[in-house]
């Protein structure tokens, strides 16, 4: 996975985040879905403007990281900025993923059909 | 009157005065002499004799000194004229020659050369030292501006391993990485300042429209205190490609005058706007006001037209560097008082080096490919995240394998992926949600070009996390039940890489279950039906398959 060519961006992660290596507090994890609260302003830095655009509907940190193109840690430092000023909500889909998972049984029958095709 | 004529040398000159001079005595005392009385004859005879041959002599010899500092006089003033000649055009000619590369010989066969040896010799002397000099200065420049070159092509690939570090390791080490981007970006950007200096081409070139914010970034993200640089902008603008590097050099350069003539603590305000002939970009310390003297000077330094290297005091080359750059893009330098209290540098990038900012190249993902690249990542975060964990123990060279292989999987992935994803990524789920009987042949008629041909390669491509024994990936989207990356950890049958679907182990009961959570057996009966009808509407029923129309690597 190997995005970066040679007409990379010139900005390093470090202007990126501001110099910080590190989200304080550890809030989100891959899967964690962000949603927008507001519509990016003018001003705001390249990266939160996109962060807010593509998390109008619900999407995971790791959609973020990849549509991005940045690490998920340097996206972790981004959305704790967007969490602390309020124009994001996060919320952890783990149960809720879980919940809408097709039972097993239904595979089940779906692979069997399948192999009976 | 002898005098006059100046071809005559001194010596014949005073000759000839004598003897006219001698005649006209000769005969004034012969008058006398006859005129006088006869008595004195003998004494007048005597003495006027003497008197005219005194006359004579003092004539003859003031005829001559006076020819000689005629003669020496003219002699000077051609003398005088030759060394004004040498001074005014033969040797700057020669010197002009020498520092535009024509080697000595060359230097003095073109120049017309002083008819004094004296002169000649101080010509030569003066070539052959000044030569000597170009050539040490050219040679001592190439030398720097090969090596400042190579520190570039170093630095600039070691960003580019850095940054690939920065996404394939975790959070652990992101902070150190970031130092040693950081120091390598500075030890960067000392390599650009000694090549344009040396007058090499400066750092790497873009090929793409730059924006503008990402212009600000590169350039603070080259001096030591970025921290303390504010960026103001909300400009959509973009510097041409070719321009992007000088600009976001020069712009460091004066970042970085910036933040070490201001407070350690204060910061560093960049506004940038939009004029009419361009982007304006201020960049304002609250630093010490520089004087007038000291303004006009820095202006002077920024403004020069060619590198005066003994300009160049020490370290500080940063003011010659944005000269340099200055004069090759066009931009214009002007530095006043800060409204802050301290100096504010204003820097118009002309407007032929402005464009529109193209869309970011991470693209604005449309909307179908999100949930591919979605998953693409987890499945390389996930892969990466067990990989980190087995690595503890396990060698680097295990490392490398591993990692390749995930790249190949991923590569592999891809055509499938993408050509099965609207029938079973989006066709799947806005099937669950919408509950809808029969899935349109479109859909499914992509997931046959895409994924049937390919036969069942396709699965075999999608299901390859689980062959990494990596946990299962939710759903990014929490309705959509992803493909068949789900399987996972249910108890269901795995299928092996490489085994085909008709290979794979056939539970042995297939019992019809009633619980199907929120759709019935016969719903669930009818959506197999109609894929399955999709699936043969374009192709020939499945049973009289003939050797040739059967997918290439279908065992049966």
């Amino acid at each position: 996975m190997s995005p970066l060519g040679p007409d990379d961006d010139p900005d390093r992660l470090y202007t990126v985040t501001g110099g910080r290596s590190r989200a304080a507090g550890s809030r989100f994890d891959l899967v964690t879905l962000i949603v927008a609260e507001c519509e990016p302003a003018p001003g705001m830095q390249s990266e939160h403007v996109r962060i807010l655009e593509l998390a109008r509907r619900p999407t995971a940190v790791v959609e973020l990281s990849a549509a991005l193109r940045l690490p998920v840690s340097v996206v972790r430092i981004l959305l704790t900025d967007l969490l602390d000023t309020g124009r994001i909500t996060a919320r952890h889909p783990r149960t809720a993923a879980r919940a809408e998972l097709p039972e097993p049984d239904l595979l089940k029958e779906v692979l069997d059909a399948l192999q009976r095709l | 009157m002898t005098a006059q004529t100046p071809a005559r040398p001194p010596l014949v000159a005073a000759l000839y005065a004598f003897l006219v001079a001698l005649v006209v005595t000769g005969g004034a005392v012969l008058w006398a002499v006859l005129a006088g009385p006869a008595a004195l004859r003998t004494w007048l005879a005597w003495g006027c004799g003497t008197v005219a041959v005194v006359l004579s002599v003092l004539l003859a010899v003031t005829v001559y000194a006076v020819r000689t500092s005629a003669r020496h006089r003219a002699r000077i003033a051609d003398m005088e004229t030759a060394a004004d000649r040498l001074a005014d055009e033969t040797l700057p000619a020669v010197v002009a020659r020498l520092r535009d590369g024509a080697s000595v010989d060359t230097a003095l066969g073109h120049t017309l050369m002083p008819a004094d040896e004296a002169h000649r010799r101080i010509v030569e002397t003066l070539a052959t030292e000044v030569g000597r000099g170009e050539r040490m200065r050219a040679a001592a420049m190439s030398a720097c501006a090969s090596a400042a070159g190579r520190v570039q092509a170093l630095a600039t690939s070691m960003l580019a391993d850095l940054r690939e570090m920065e996404h394939r390791h975790g959070e652990e080490v992101l902070g150190d990485l970031l130092k040693l981007d950081h120091t390598t970006a500075q030890a960067g950007r000392l390599a650009d300042s000694i090549a344009v200096l040396t007058g090499a081409r400066s750092g790497r070139r873009w090929n793409k429209p730059i924006a503008m914010e990402s212009i600000l970034r590169g350039a603070m993200g080259r001096i030591s205190a970025y921290r303390r640089v504010r960026l103001h902008s909300s400009s959509t603008s973009a510097v041409a490609g070719h321009a992007a590097e000088g600009v976001m050099h020069a712009l460091a350069e004066i970042m970085d005058n910036a933040t070490s003539f201001s407070p350690p603590t204060s910061p560093v305000h960049v506004y940038v706007e939009e004029a009419q002939a361009g982007i304006v970009v201020s960049v304002e310390d609250s630093g010490l006001v520089m004087t007038e003297t000291a303004l006009r000077s820095a202006e002077a330094a920024v403004s020069a037209k060619t590198l005066d290297l003994m300009s160049l005091s020490g370290t500080r080359l940063g003011l010659a560097v944005v000269g340099c750059l200055a004069g090759k893009h066009g931009l214009t330098v002007s530095f006043r008082p800060s409204a802050r209290g301290g100096t504010s540098v204003v820097v118009l990038i002309p407007q032929q080096l402005v464009t529109q900012a193209p869309p970011k190249p991470a693209g604005r993902p449309t909307e179908p490919d999100l949930p591919v690249a979605g998953l693409r990542a987890a499945h390389d975060a996930q892969a990466r995240e067990v990989h980190e964990r087995d690595a503890h123990d396990a060698g680097a060279r295990e490392r490398h394998s591993h990692r390749s292989d995930v790249h190949e999987t991923g590569v592999h992935d891809r055509p499938a992926a993408r050509a099965a994803r609207p029938a079973s990524g989006a066709g799947a789920a806005r099937e669950t949600t919408d509950h809808r009987p029969t899935v349109p042949d479109r859909d499914t008629g992509a997931a046959r070009d895409g994924g049937a041909s390919r036969g069942p390669d396709d699965p075999h491509g999608r299901s390859a996390p689980q062959d990494r024994g990596a946990p299962d990936v939710p759903a990014p989207r929490g309705a959509a039940p992803a493909p068949a990356t789900e399987y996972g950890p249910s108890g269901l049958p795995k299928r092996r890489r490489g085994q085909t679907l008709a290979g794979a182990p056939i539970p042995q009961a297939p019992q019809a279950t009633g619980r199907t959570r929120g759709r019935s057996h016969e719903e669930s009966a009818a959506r197999l039906r109609s894929f399955r009808r999709a699936v043969q509407g374009e192709a020939p029923p499945a049973r009289p398959t003939t050797p040739e129309n059967a997918p290439k690597d279908d065992p049966r």
